[in-house]
């Protein structure tokens, strides 16, 4: 390290530390070469491997942001089932289904485990050798490109891979990392940011007596599944609280509220003002907003507003009036209701009702601040993409990188993303497996599973404190020819900036280095070896900062006039799209687990299907089975009818996932996908996809197909009594003996 | 020119013999040697139509059988819940069969009942064919057939026994001892005739009649020794086939499913039982009759009052039919009553109706004279009423799997694929098959027993004159 | 000389389960306690389950047959009776089903091979090796929680490499046996062993099943009835119900511990905590 003659501050921003931590970080002295050792013999059966007995070592998930920590048990150097880490307030010892399936796509058939190159139409098996000479034809040394001439497209993204990842840009002088989502949360984010001042505020459900929903799922696709599920499980205990939802399709969070309203899709706004003028009426709330504002509230009246929102009038006062008993209260939005043009405006009048209930600070906080804000992950757009797919199609991207996102797949057909791709000279993929949009570039290499590499993660969501999240290997590589993306990052950058990386022998050293750097922050009195050992032993960094204020910004919040929504003749349902909780937006429908695993909601697997109001369908005189074509301005897909109670009867919904062409035996084949038929509709505010607001109508095709679901013929248990309720002000949960609250 | 001479039998029989004379006392006994004896020769075209179509049947069934041993039950389309299917009724069907083989035999048998003599072997063959059958269904139902052999109670160095508590333990000892028995009484029965067929044939076959036939001679003792050892398997037996179906019975009864439940389950699957063996015996009374000629010894009168021995139990089935809805009506398991309103008004009402039609109304012709002298009218009834059994061994194993305790479990319109099919099919083809070369091997009419109810008529017309 | 051994332990084959005080005396009971308030339907103990105990993926055309074989399956009812509600106002009744480990279980006596049978820790066991596949067992499961191997998995359902995530301490079934929960047998034994090494019993929460683990809400608790300090012990009398007794003798209306299908005495040991709903929202 004495040899090292850039200067500090960069080699800080090189390890991804700077701003607030550079001036905790010392330059100490580290020793890589150590290290370098270990990533061999880390799982090397000889120290570590005791035949017939299973041994548990921390790491972390990588299947969704959440960013949980996790244990894969290990047997004779095999990574068998991963649990949840308790040392990690995030998954506090739990794990999801998806999680779980993680294994399943580092032991999937269908990996890619050797690089390919394009010749003529195809992909054909090269070398390593082969495979990197091509690219540092390109992207070497001696590459030209330069600005918006090369793009770095990804999926959400966090930890050191994220800093790698800029850098590497950064020595063409660009900056051009394009993040996409195409389940993006950024409207949320925009409106959390104009009402509270940050982007993501913490829910403190637990806390929370009443929590009025809109549409969020947070039990199943929120922003931290398992950590909320089991703030859940608190929250229904002794005094136990209540839950409304409110949606146009029932989500799993739905499923579980003690009251649950079908909403219009795209009137959840309205419905927030009307309660929000409800609760005025009460004089401890008159004077909890400006008075233009609460004038400006005068035309949402019960009447009015049960009107737009298809919502029975007298359960507005009573949803105020609940809402006044039980504080504190949280008041959440979700996708639902976020995903239309006038999303963001949505949200911010959902986000009004906690400001009048004066929820900041009580069942709402923000996030700490932390101090190494570089690790903290880009958060997808769909603006990205769209930008991406312009210069793409104007011809003014030379190299396009990719690594885990799928547009080819979940990009809407107004972006032809996979047809610009053509237009792109040079583009390379970094994934396990080929998927669509692989499979059109003209290298992909293969990089190792999760569970095989190493990494740092920092979650979006941080419910308590700070969480740096290591990820390291559980098993030796499956593949002899997959590598690291680390380690193909680190190789370029030593192409392009010899002098910044020629210190790194490799990848783990980089890591390695990077973190015990940032080991002044955490204030532990360790050797920096037992420091990098302990991260690796619990899988987590963790720092234990209080929650910072969330401010109150009441002027973000627009009042406009009621927005009346008509129903269009040609196209005359709502279409929502669903989100299953372990398929996502389909970047993991190759998973069999997952394919397996029954819907909650409708118990179909291994398919698409349309939901229906039964009453609609009797009036269409559609049976179950029967199917469907839904054709929206843009296109349409075919799937079999399910006739589902919980949805607004003038909406259908389609699950997203589905439909994949060319993501390997368990994805093809299954079902349609639904993102094909979204229009073009966007949020006024944030430019982003306003994914809710597509109108479609619905054909019958005159065929019928047997579901496949889990459930039989009756959704009712027939008077046997399998789940007894109970009413709310019966049970003593007091008197219980419980292991949720331990 | 032969028919011809049929015809004026049978208008003779029909003008001056008495109605109480079930055969023709005149023939010769040389005569009924020689008739029976002609059957079992170079087989007539019809033979061999039936033989080969049985032949067929049955390859397609070891067909399916191959396929599905290899592949899994999951070529059934069998499910959970829905894990017995066609298998397990059809075998209780067949099981159902060979019950009348031996009441014919065997009860009319101690009561003196004459007119059972000429038709007791094809009925004693059918029982045993019919139980092989079942057994068969045993064995292609299990999962894991080449273990089936854990189910024997045997001594064994690993103290591993079969559970004694299992209906399915009680159902194998039972069947393999009804089994046993009915092949011991069918074959005793047949020594005195296996002499007649030593001594009336060549080569081969008579050096295997003469191994058969176990040195009979006809004499006094051997009469007298024999009367006593075929009366006492008789009475045996009795006993045994009564529960050998009740033990069925509580495969069923002994479970806790809804539609299984219930105690009037083994007089109930015991009178199923002799009700479809006695539909049997009809149908294969008449084919008989046909293919063989044996219009001689299978009259009409024998036919008349197997008919209405027949109407008799269906009646009694019937019955107990009734019972079992009532008790489940009016009982107080909410579960069981769905489970029944399921199979009258469900996916398979239409078959529950059926069976019941079939079952209960169709029977009423056999009550009227002029269908029962009518061959090709109880040719169908019978052919129906079988298929009215086999339904209600259908309705009783499916819709309790269909529509049973567990609402999320329940299937919808759950349908056997065509293995299943293929091997029932296949169960009839190896039946048939076993029967026509039985016919062909042994004698399918007793000719001493014939004989003697032709001397007794005899002798009785002597005395009445 | 086993036949003298079978007439010698005749009685045992007898035995009347469950009798009062029949765990009192021994070190192992196990039992389950599945809150239903706290279950939001999630399906990550599903997951879990095959994750442990290489429960076999069917694929599309089996499933759609009916041929899953989910050993623990997250049910969802809209209602009780027998009539649709309009909208489901009350939300979903989600139910998660396994073997309920009978302890008059209605399965093991119709078992003709005696493949499925009583553990002296209460567990019934499906013996793989033994079972032939009669299916009797499934067809006299109340809870219909039995799952038949259809098909020959072992060859179609782990594609190399996946085979490699099998758990090794559980058999891979072949075509024709029936298998269900086990309640994670192999957790169980190897826990005891590890303690009787050290000379002790299993302590709660030293061991859990992977469906328990697994629960992001712990809506799952799994333990040991015959230690009467267990967490599972003390739920269980909390909610008034005796592993003896058939019926459950509630004093206390506000309990919301239930067994189902109680009526047919079939003694499980799984206690299932009512689900609530706010009636008043
Ligand atoms: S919530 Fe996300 S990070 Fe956590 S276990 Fe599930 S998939 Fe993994
Ligand atoms: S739940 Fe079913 S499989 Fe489990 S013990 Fe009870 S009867 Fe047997
Ligand atoms: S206890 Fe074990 S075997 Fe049973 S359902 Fe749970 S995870 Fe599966």
């Amino acid at each position: 390290m004495s040899s090292n003659k850039i200067d500090r501050r960069d080699f800080l921003r090189v390890l991804g530390i700077s701003g607030a931590a550079a001036t905790l970080a010392g330059c100490g002295n580290t020793s890589i070469e150590s290290g370098a050792e270990l990533v061999e013999s880390y799982v090397q059966p000889e120290d570590f491997v005791v035949p017939g007995v299973g041994v548990y070592y921390a790491s972390t998930c990588t299947q969704c942001g959440s960013g949980c920590g996790i244990m894969g048990r290990v047997r004779e150097g095999r990574i068998l089932k991963l649990e949840g880490n308790p040392k990690s307030a995030i998954s506090g010892g739990k794990i999801c289904g998806l999680g779980q399936a993680g294994v399943q796509m580092h032991y999937n058939p269908d990996r890619l485990t050797k690089p390919m190159l394009r010749e003529g139409d195809g992909l054909k098996v090269v070398s390593w050798d082969k495979a990197m000479g091509v690219l540092n034809a390109r992207l070497g040394s001696k590459s030209t490109l330069s600005g918006q001439q090369i793009a770095f497209l990804t999926g959400e993204i966090s930890g050191h891979q994220k800093v790698l990842l800029a850098n590497f840009l950064e020595s063409f002088g660009s900056t051009n990392h394009v993040v996409y989502d195409a389940l993006s949360p950024v409207v949320g984010h925009g409106a959390n940011k104009a009402v509270y001042g940050v982007e993501q505020p913490v829910l403190q459900i637990d806390k929370a007596r009443l929590i009025l929903s809109f549409g969020n799922d947070f039990l199943g696709t929120g922003p931290s599944p398992v950590r909320m599920a089991a703030q859940y499980a608190r929250f229904r205990k002794a005094p136990r609280g209540t839950l409304i939802q409110i949606e146009p399709r029932m989500t799993l969070t739905g499923a579980n509220a003690d009251r649950w309203y079908a909403i219009r899709p795209g009137t959840e706004g309205v419905l927030a003002l009307g309660l929000a003028h409800s609760l005025l009426q009460h004089p401890e709330f008159a004077h909890s907003i400006p008075q233009e504002l609460a004038a400006a509230l005068k035309p949402y009246d019960k009447e009015t507003v049960a009107e737009i929102t298809g919502i029975n009038a007298d359960a507005i006062p009573h949803m105020a009036s609940l809402l006044w008993e039980k504080s504190p209260s949280l008041v959440i939005s979700g996708p639902s209701a976020e995903g239309h043009v006038h999303g963001f405006s949505n949200a911010t009048a959902i986000h009004l009702l906690n400001l009048i209930l004066d929820n900041r600070g009580k069942t709402l906080q923000g996030q700490a601040n932390h101090p190494f804000p570089q690790l903290s992950p880009a958060f997808g757009s769909y603006t990205a993409l769209a930008q991406l797919n312009q210069a793409m199609s104007a011809g003014k991207c030379e190299a396009l990188l990719i690594m885990g996102c799928n547009p080819a797949f979940t990009a809407p057909t107004f972006v032809p993303f996979a047809n610009n791709m053509g237009k792109v000279p040079f583009k390379v993929a970094f994934t396990t497996q080929l998927d669509e949009t692989s499979r059109q570039c003209d290298l992909v290499l293969p990089i190792l599973s999760p569970l095989e590499d190493f990494g740092t993660h920092v979650a979006g969501y941080q419910p308590a404190g700070v969480e740096l999240m290591i990820q390291q290997p559980l098993m030796e590589k499956l593949y002899p020819e997959t590598r690291g993306i680390g380690d193909i990052l680190i190789d370029l950058l030593k192409q392009r900036k010899p002098d910044a990386y020629k210190a790194f022998p490799d990848y783990y050293a980089y890591l390695k280095t990077a973190v015990v750097k940032a080991k002044p922050v955490f204030k532990v009195k360790e050797s920096d070896d037992d420091f990098w050992e302990d991260a690796l032993r619990n899988g987590v960094l963790r720092l234990d900062l209080p929650p910072a204020p969330i401010d109150a910004r009441v002027a973000a919040i627009k009042v406009s006039a009621p927005q009346a929504t008509e129903m269009g003749m040609q196209y005359p349902f709502y279409f929502v799209p669903s989100v299953k909780a372990d398929l996502r937006d389909g970047r993991h429908a190759n998973l069999p687990w997952l394919q397996e695993s029954p819907d909650p909601m409708t118990s179909v697997a291994w398919d698409s299907w349309v939901e229906i109001h039964p009453t609609t369908a009797t009036q269409m005189q559609i049976r179950e089975g029967d199917i469907l074509e839904v054709q929206s301005a843009t296109g349409s897909v075919r799937a079999k009818a399910y006739l589902f109670p919980g949805i607004q009867p003038d909406t259908v919904s389609m699950p997203v996932g589905q439909g994949h062409t060319g993501y390997g035996r368990y994805a093809d084949g299954i079902g349609a996908n639904p993102f094909k038929i979204l229009d073009p509709n966007f949020d006024e505010q944030t430019g982003e996809l306003a994914m809710y607001s597509t109108r479609v109508i619905i054909k019958k095709t005159g065929e019928n197909a047997k579901m496949i679901k889990d459930e039989g013929p009756t959704t009712l248990q027939q008077g046997r009594k399998l789940v007894v309720t109970m009413a709310a002000d019966q049970a003593e949960l007091a008197k219980e003996i419980t292991r949720v609250t331990q | 020119m032969i028919q011809s001479t049929d015809e004026k039998d049978i208008e003779i029989e029909r003008r001056f013999v008495p109605k109480a004379k079930d055969i023709n006392d005149e023939i010769a006994w040389a005569q009924i040697n020689k008739d029976v004896l002609r059957s079992m020769e170079r087989p007539r075209l019809m033979y061999w139509v039936i033989f080969l179509a049985s032949l067929a049947l049955f390859g397609f069934g070891v067909y399916c059988e191959i396929y599905q041993y290899q592949n899994g039950l999951g070529v059934a389309d069998l499910e959970n819940p829905q894990v017995w299917g066609l298998y397990i009724a059809t075998f209780i069907f067949w099981i159902g069969m060979s019950h009348s083989g031996t009441l014919l035999s065997a009860i009319l048998h101690i009561m003196h009942a004459d007119w059972r003599k000429p038709i007791y072997r094809f009925a004693e063959a059918m029982t045993t064919f019919s139980l092989m059958t079942a057994g068969l269904f045993v064995l292609v139902h299990l999962g894991r057939v080449w273990e089936f052999y854990y189910v024997v109670a045997y001594p064994n160095e690993r103290w591993a026994w079969p559970n004694f508590n299992s209906p399915l333990v009680w159902d194998a000892t039972a069947i393999g001892t009804y089994l046993t028995s009915s092949i011991v009484f069918l074959y005793f029965g047949m020594i005195p005739d296996l002499a007649i067929c030593r001594d009336n044939a060549k080569g081969v076959r008579k050096k295997f009649y003469w191994l058969l036939s176990l040195g009979w001679q006809g004499t006094d003792r051997q009469w007298a020794n024999f009367r006593v050892a075929y009366l006492t398997v008789a009475c045996f037996l009795i006993p045994l086939a009564v529960s050998v179906h009740s033990i069925v019975a509580t495969d069923f009864a002994v479970s806790q499913q809804p539609g299984w439940h219930i105690t009037s389950f083994p007089p109930y699957f015991v009178a199923g039982a002799l009700y479809s063996g006695c539909a049997a015996i009809i149908t294969l009374f008449i084919v008989l009759r046909y293919v063989f000629r044996f219009e001689e010894y299978m009259t009409m009168p024998i036919l008349d009052k197997t008919c209405r021995l027949t109407f008799a139990i269906a009646m009694v089935w019937t019955y107990l039919n009734l019972v079992e809805y009532a008790s489940v009506w009016y009982g107080d398991d909410p579960v069981a009553k769905q489970t029944l309103l399921f199979r009258a008004t469900g996916d398979y009402a239409a078959y529950w109706w059926a069976m019941n039609f079939l079952g209960s109304v169709v029977p009423f012709a056999l009550a009227f004279k002029s269908l029962r002298n009518n061959i090709p009218v109880m040719l169908v009834v019978s052919l129906l009423l079988n298929l009215g059994m086999w339904l209600e061994r259908f309705m009783i194993v499916t819709p309790t799997f269909a529509h049973g305790f567990y609402p999320w479990t329940w299937t919808d319109h759950w349908m056997p694929s065509w293995v299943q099919w293929g091997i029932v099919a296949g169960s009839f083809g190896w039946f048939s098959m076993l029967f026509m070369l039985f016919c062909k091997i042994f004698p399918t009419v007793s000719m001493y027993e014939v004989k003697e109810m032709v001397y007794h008529r005899f002798v009785a017309r002597k005395a009445r004159a | 000389m086993s036949l003298s051994n079978l007439i010698k332990n005749w009685s045992s084959l007898r035995v009347k389960r469950p009798y009062e005080g029949q765990y009192k005396d021994k070190d192992y009971k196990w039992a389950m306690v599945i809150d239903l308030d706290a279950c939001t339907g999630c399906n990550a103990c599903t997951t879990a389950c095959y994750a442990e105990n290489n429960l076999p993926v069917v694929g599309k055309e089996a499933f759609s047959k009916g041929q899953a074989m989910h050993w623990i399956r997250i049910e969802r009812y809209w209602g009780e009776g027998d009539a649709l509600p309009k909208f489901p106002e009350r939300g979903a009744q989600f139910l998660p089903m396994l073997c309920q480990q009978c302890e008059s279980a209605p399965c093991e006596v119709v078992c003709p091979v005696g493949a499925t049978h009583h553990t002296p820790d209460g567990l019934n066991s499906q013996v793989y090796n033994r079972c032939i596949g009669s299916r009797y067992c499934s067809a006299n499961c109340p809870y219909k929680v039995r799952y038949f191997n259809w098909w020959q998995y072992p060859e179609r359902a782990w594609p190399n490499p996946l085979e490699q995530q099998l758990n090794p301490d559980v058999t891979v079934r072949s075509k024709g046996v029936m298998e269900k929960c086990t309640f994670c047998v192999q957790r169980l034994v190897e826990a005891k062993n590890r303690a009787r090494t050290e000379g002790r019993k299993v302590e709660d929460g030293e061991v859990t099943t992977a469906c328990a683990q697994a629960c992001p809400t712990s809506a799952i608790t799994f333990g040991n009835l015959a230690d009467s300090k267990s967490q599972v012990a003390k739920m269980w009398e909390r909610q008034q119900i005796d592993l003896a007794k058939d019926k459950q003798e509630k004093s206390d209306e506000n309990m919301r511990g239930y067994r189902i299908f109680e009526d047919l005495r079939t003694y499980p040991s799984i206690v299932y905590m009512e689900r609530i709903r706010d009636l008043q929202a």
